[in-house]
């Protein structure tokens, strides 16, 4: 390998180490033209920079959402930098693709860790993903570890940060706002992994405590594009509610099927917790039209909040295009990690972990997607404002809102 | 030339943790532990003409296997794992190869080759839908492996274990292709009915080294949860199986270093294009392959040792002088 | 009685998409002994270019027209450069047409963006049949599948072209020394194969949407349809690929999806044990 081989015969450590900077730093530069891997602001030999690692897919079946996200961190990493940075240093990026595929996650974040030694992680998408490389950020490598996206809760483990909606606060107010718009009647289609599995345990609770009613509740192979029997379950038994957690690749035929059999036409209400606006792809605005989703921020969000329709509007003009800044793509989460943890090295004045796991435990910051958001101490999950939107034409609209920020009840 | 290379690299990966960094050494940790398992399938393929499209699949049954130990019994002594990672590979192939390989009538390369790549197919698919190990996200946070009260985290010493395996496990893969056995291994890829002839039961020979590699396989996939901490439905599947081939027979199959060349030159060459290429590497990369197969069908080592030395290829028609009357060219000298 | 109905008509329907994909998947490997790693995303290519031509504003079945054309010009050109060196060797074909098959889907993906892309119908709407709705374009499918088989089934059957091709299928040698431009054959088979995964992309986009992964489903299942028919004749290719299209649809009404793909495989390896030539054995000579 080209770097190995100059490696040997180096004498001192720092030298080997600074060496290896500089080449990861030359190669990143290289690679720009393709992404950036390592991203530098220009005045970055001022002072010695804060390293900060984000682990995303940006490639792979999830490569979608993983792009927002580095395209998120990017843009507020610009703006930290722009002015003043943190504590007087600039911000260093460093990105890391862990291409939808947990061993080459590992192998990519042990380099964020080991080689490139950034001071903390913000990234994983999947659950599976997050528990792959959780113990590489934060047993082996001592560092901190913020994870942006809705999941289904229960990560306690201590310097985990999660920023994204959690089952409480997706269900809550959801259900019964669903039993209201769509009926008692729920079946719970689902794929077959940690997500779906422990987020019905949570709705069924919700669903029964209200009244309503669960009919199935089924587990589907991720690659399974077929959904007759389910469709024909769906129909025949006059299911009015169809709370969904089902994932790309099956959701958009799925949809698609229950479309066709009818569904919608008689009434039937469509429910899915992680459908944003990047989802739109999957299927063609009539065989979703009335879908609700609750999530903690939407693009139909952004007349009310003067801070959303900034980030929106920044974004946009960034990053024009297919990928969007949408909440269930953890963009929301990571803008509000980054933000979160800048406070709390601000607090801390120093980047030990310690200090910043502890300043980190009570941030609030008053701006950002959705609104403000503060981390409740002690249990290292996030309270934010929820929505709850219809879709309507290849739009969301937003038909309840949370009264103000509503807690994660976690750990 | 072949102890030549054998010599150069144990000397070089004796030494390598000295000059490597602690982020390299463990990149080539998990080097040493898939070229274990591309030598498990050179011994199958290379020496005995079975080609398993689904090594994997006893890789990650021993992988899971050792998790659920570590898991949910709290076993994670290496003189209780690592056998149990061997005997779950040495079981779950002799069951498998039994289905495939024993019968009436001899099944055809084809047949073996999609049926094990089906069942690792479908193993991926059934680790996918259990939820008892974890479904789709798998078995996370395994304990380190220990011994006595030493834990094996990674680094330099997991290293040493790991080269270690290698090495004895490559030393005996020599030993049984040298001996008696091997030979009439060797025998039954070059022309299963003479040897047949000769009194040996081909069937079982190919049952009994198949299970031997999947012991091996077993044994790595033993390795590879200890050190990468998770297990995951797709150490079972199709990917990593066709890899594993991919990487044995672009090194050089039918040489046993061969593989263990091939595991490396692919690691090294996806770890440098992913840095500089991301989005494009994918496809760099099948392109190599793409004229590696078509233009050297030896595989890399066939560039630098001569074919009476390497015994296994694709199966393109070898050269004439190799078919002499006078007995069995395996590079058994 | 709805659910039956329902059940019986997804059964149908699966089972004439594999037997689209297989039917080209199987005169390939019927007729060169290649088991061809990269059908599924020729498949694949089917439904891209399915997509582009509609992403430019233009009619889906005009996409849909234009599908196995282009995947048969992509096909030829691949046979001719790359396939060719593959014919003696099948181990070596499986191999490069695995790594051409990784660099056709990585292509695919980096084009489309990681993305899953909804592509219309080009025969919307559902007919209404007693209680249940079936959608018209399964019903599409079914038809334009039958036809195809069967066209290709008279081809090979009732024309001078396809005497020569299953003779080259029975005896290369022979037939190569009675005349028959064995070279020209395989090309054209080869091209013939890849319209079909092409048509066959084509037409379940609009039900499966379109993804970079959406190949390689349809290429295991392939590869059971073809070892469970026999390799080797057109009769038993299709009779592979329906038993298990078949098969796949029906069990999740009765098992749980993922038993059921372990119970085709169990299903498909005790076949052949018992009948190594598969399904259509006695038929061949």
């Amino acid at each position: 390998m080209r770097k190995q081989t100059k490696v040997s015969g180096i004498p001192s450590l720092m030298d080997r180490r600074r060496f290896l900077q500089s080449t990861a730093w030359m190669s990143g530069a290289l690679a720009t033209s393709i992404s950036s891997w390592a991203i530098r602001p220009s005045w970055v030999h001022a002072a010695a920079p804060i390293k900060v690692g984000i682990a995303t897919d940006l490639t792979g079946a999830i490569a979608y959402e993983g792009t927002a996200n580095a395209n998120v961190a990017k843009m507020v990493v610009k703006d930290i930098n722009n002015a003043g940075g943190i504590l007087g240093r600039p911000i260093e990026l460093f990105i890391v693709d862990t291409a939808s595929d947990e061993s080459v996650a590992v192998a990519n974040v042990r380099r964020l860790i080991q080689r490139d030694q950034v001071d903390v992680v913000l990234g994983g998408i999947t659950s599976s993903m997050r528990n792959a490389i959780k113990h590489v950020i934060v047993t082996h490598g001592k560092r901190l570890y913020i994870y942006p996206e809705q999941y289904e809760g229960k990560e306690c483990t201590p310097y985990i940060f999660c920023t994204g909606p959690t089952p409480a606060q997706q269900c809550d107010q959801f259900i019964p706002w669903l039993i209201k718009n769509g009926g008692k009647r729920f079946a719970l289609p689902s794929a077959n992994y940690v997500w779906p599995h422990v987020l019905n345990e949570y709705a069924r609770k919700v669903i029964e405590n209200n009244g309503g009613e669960v009919i199935f509740e089924e587990y589907y192979p991720l690659d399974q594009i077929e959904y007759g029997a389910t469709v024909n379950k769906i129909m025949t038994n006059s299911v009015e509610v169809v709370f969904n957690t089902i994932i790309a690749p099956g959701v958009g035929p799925f949809f698609k099927q229950l479309y066709q059999a009818g569904f919608g036409k008689r009434g039937g209400r469509l429910a899915c917790v992680f459908f944003d606006e990047n989802a739109f792809n999957l299927n063609a605005p009539h065989e979703i039209e009335g879908l609700a989703s609750c999530l903690d921020y939407f693009r139909a969000v952004t007349p009310e909040d003067p801070a959303s329709a900034r980030i929106q509007a920044d974004y946009d003009e960034e990053y024009p295009g297919k990928i969007l800044f949408a909440a269930g793509s953890a963009a929301t989460g990571m803008y509000r990690g980054l933000k979160l943890w800048e406070l709390a090295v601000k607090e801390a004045g120093n980047l030990e972990r310690e200090n910043v796991a502890a300043a980190l435990d009570h941030a609030k910051i008053r701006e950002g997607p959705g609104g403000p958001a503060e981390m409740v101490p002690g249990k290292r999950h996030c309270k934010m404002n929820m929505y709850i939107a219809v879709a309507k034409n290849g739009n969301f609209e937003i038909v309840a809102r949370s009264e103000g920020l509503v807690d994660p009840r976690e750990c | 030339m072949i102890p030549v290379f054998e010599i150069v690299l144990l000397v070089v990966f004796a030494a390598a943790p000295i000059i490597l960094g602690d982020y390299l050494t463990v990149f080539v940790t998990r080097v040493f532990i898939l070229a274990l398992l591309a030598l498990s399938f050179d011994l199958a393929w290379g020496y005995s003409g079975i080609l398993s499209f689904g090594q994997a699949l006893f890789f990650g049954a021993a992988g899971y296997g050792v998790a659920l130990l570590a898991r949910d019994l709290e076993i994670a002594s290496i003189f209780m794992v690592l056998p149990a990672a061997l005997v779950i590979g040495l079981i779950s192939s002799f069951g498998f190869g039994a289905l495939l390989l024993l019968g009436r009538n001899p099944p055809t390369k084809i047949f073996v080759a999609l049926g094990t790549l089906s069942g690792s197919y479908v193993a991926e698919r059934l680790a996918r839908g259990w939820y008892y190990i974890g479904g789709q996200n798998g078995i996370p946070s395994i304990p380190p492996m220990t011994l006595g009260g030493y834990e094996f985290v990674e680094g330099r010493y997991y290293y040493y274990l790991a080269f270690s395996v290698l090495a004895i496990v490559y030393l005996a893969c020599r030993f049984v292709v040298r001996s008696q056995f091997g030979l009439a291994l060797a025998g039954a890829r070059e022309h299963e009915t003479r040897i047949a002839f000769f009194g040996y039961n081909t069937q079982e020979l190919k049952l009994i080294v198949f299970s031997l590699a999947g012991g091996i396989a077993g044994l790595a996939g033993g390795l590879y949860a200890f050190h990468e901490g998770f297990v995951w439905p797709n150490i079972l599947g199709v990917a990593l199986s066709t890899q594993i081939v991919l990487s044995a027979l672009l090194g050089g199959a039918g040489t046993l270093i061969g593989p263990v060349i091939g595991v490396m030159a692919i690691e090294i060459a996806g770890f440098w294009l992913a840095d500089s290429f991301p989005k494009l590497w994918h496809i760099i990369l099948g392109m190599l392959l793409l004229l590696v197969v078509v233009f050297s069908p030896t595989g890399l080592i066939g560039l630098v040792v001569s074919d009476r030395e390497r015994v296994g290829s694709f199966g393109c028609p070898l050269p004439p002088r190799r078919h002499t009357d006078t007995g069995v060219d395996d590079g058994t000298t | 009685m709805e659910t039956a109905l329902n059940a019986a008509f997804e059964v149908m329907t699966f089972g004439a998409v594999v037997v689209l994909v297989v039917l080209g998947l199987g005169i390939i490997a019927g007729m060169m002994g290649i088991f061809n790693f990269a059908h599924g995303e020729f498949v694949l290519l089917g439904a891209y270019t399915t997509y582009l031509v509609y992403s430019f504003g233009l009619p889906v079945w005009l996409g849909m027209l234009t599908a196995p054309l282009v995947v048969a010009a992509i096909g030829f050109a691949l046979e001719r450069l790359v396939i060719r060196h593959f014919y003696a060797a099948p181990v070596a074909a499986m191999l490069g047409t695995y790594a051409l098959g990784l660099i056709i889907r990585e292509g695919v993906r980096s084009l489309i963006g990681g993305l899953y892309i909804s592509v219309p119908e080009a025969i919307a709407g559902s007919l209404t049949v007693g209680n249940v709705q079936l959608s018209r374009w399964r019903c599409a499918i079914i038809v334009i599948t039958a036809m195809v088989t069967i066209a290709t089934y008279l081809l090979l059957t009732r024309t001078s072209f396809g005497l020569r091709v299953r003779a080259a299928l029975e005896n290369p040698s022979l037939a190569r020394a009675s005349g028959i431009s064995t070279d020209v054959l395989y090309a054209v088979i080869f091209t013939y194969g890849a319209a079909l995964a092409g048509l066959a992309g084509a037409l379940v986009v609009p039900m499966y949407s379109l993804f970079a992964d959406l190949g390689i489903r349809f290429l295991i299942q392939g590869f059971i349809a073809i070892m469970l028919g026999g390799v080797g004749t057109f009769e038993g290719s299709v009779a592979g690929a329906a038993v298990v299209g078949a098969l796949s649809a029906a069990l999740p009404w009765a098992v749980a999806p993922v038993l059921a793909d372990v119970l085709i495989l169990v299903i498909a390896i005790v076949f052949v044990k018992l009948k190594p030539g598969g399904l259509m054995a006695e038929r061949r000579k």
